[in-house]
């Protein structure tokens, strides 16, 4: 699991590479900790490379929204594969989560 | 000629042998040709259940064991697997999708596994769950 950030017009795009879950999950947790603690206020998470999340990664993705809610940030989701989105409709979560189809579209709607 | 393929296996209660164990499963059933969908869910529902009864059922006690046991045929996938904790109250779960359970962090993988199977149950008060998921592979 990899990730790496690029800052477009404002906007923080976490690109994130690999599965989030029960062994990632800690990791990805840490690293979004301290971009929510220097309280980026605009940040896309393009899931391209993400090809699986379980519990443990949903739980994690949570997280870093209710840490982003607390200071007024905003998070948007793109690029799920199918099978990832159904795990967002599945749980509901995708009415809790702003959740577009490519980058360009998060972007573009801030 | 059908095929009935039955493993049992009794592992300890590390969770980082989570992923190795599901890995096996699910690249049987990869080279079976069955559809990147129900690999998917398969994969998702038995790191769920395994995970359940390693940090849930077991609390994670380095000394307890996981019992599992899978069956694969030409058109479904079984999966029991079995902890050494006291079980759970199946229908005292809260809905991780209504409300305030919605921002929580926790609750979502006994929901998942009744989603993404076709099959499931409980047994021994909660501490086994057997599930089934039907397939078609490819000719």
């Amino acid at each position: 699991m990899h990730i790496n950030m690029e800052e477009k017009n404002g906007v923080s795009v976490c690109y994130v590479q690999g599965d989030i879950d029960i062994n990632s999950s800690p990791e990805v947790k840490k690293y979004f900790e301290q971009v929510t603690r220097e309280k980026k206020d605009k940040i896309v998470i393009n899931f391209k490379d993400v090809n699986y999340v379980d519990s443990s990664g949903l739980a994690t993705l949570v997280d870093v929204l209710k840490k982003m809610r607390a200071y007024g940030g905003v998070l948007k989701l793109s690029n799920l594969s199918e099978k990832v989105m159904g795990l967002f409709e599945i749980t509901k979560l995708n009415k809790l989560f702003v959740i577009v189809q490519e980058e360009a579209d998060a972007l573009s709607s801030f | 000629m059908s095929m009935n393929v039955k493993d049992k296996k009794e592992i300890v209660n590390d969770s980082q042998l989570l992923k190795e164990i599901s890995k096996g499963l699910i690249n049987k059933l990869k080279k079976m040709g069955v559809s990147e969908e129900v690999v998917f869910d398969v994969h998702v529902g038995f790191e769920e259940a395994l995970r359940n009864a390693m940090i849930h059922g077991n609390r994670s006690h380095p000394e307890k064991k996981v019992r599992i046991e899978t069956e694969i045929t030409d058109n479904y996938v079984s999966i029991t697997v079995e902890d050494e904790g006291e079980g759970f109250d199946i229908g005292n779960l809260p809905d991780p999708t209504v409300g305030e359970n919605l921002l929580k962090e926790s609750g979502r993988g006994v929901y998942l596994i009744k989603h993404l199977m076709d099959e499931v149950k409980y047994e021994e008060g909660g501490s086994r769950v057997i599930m089934r998921k039907y397939f078609s592979t490819k000719a």
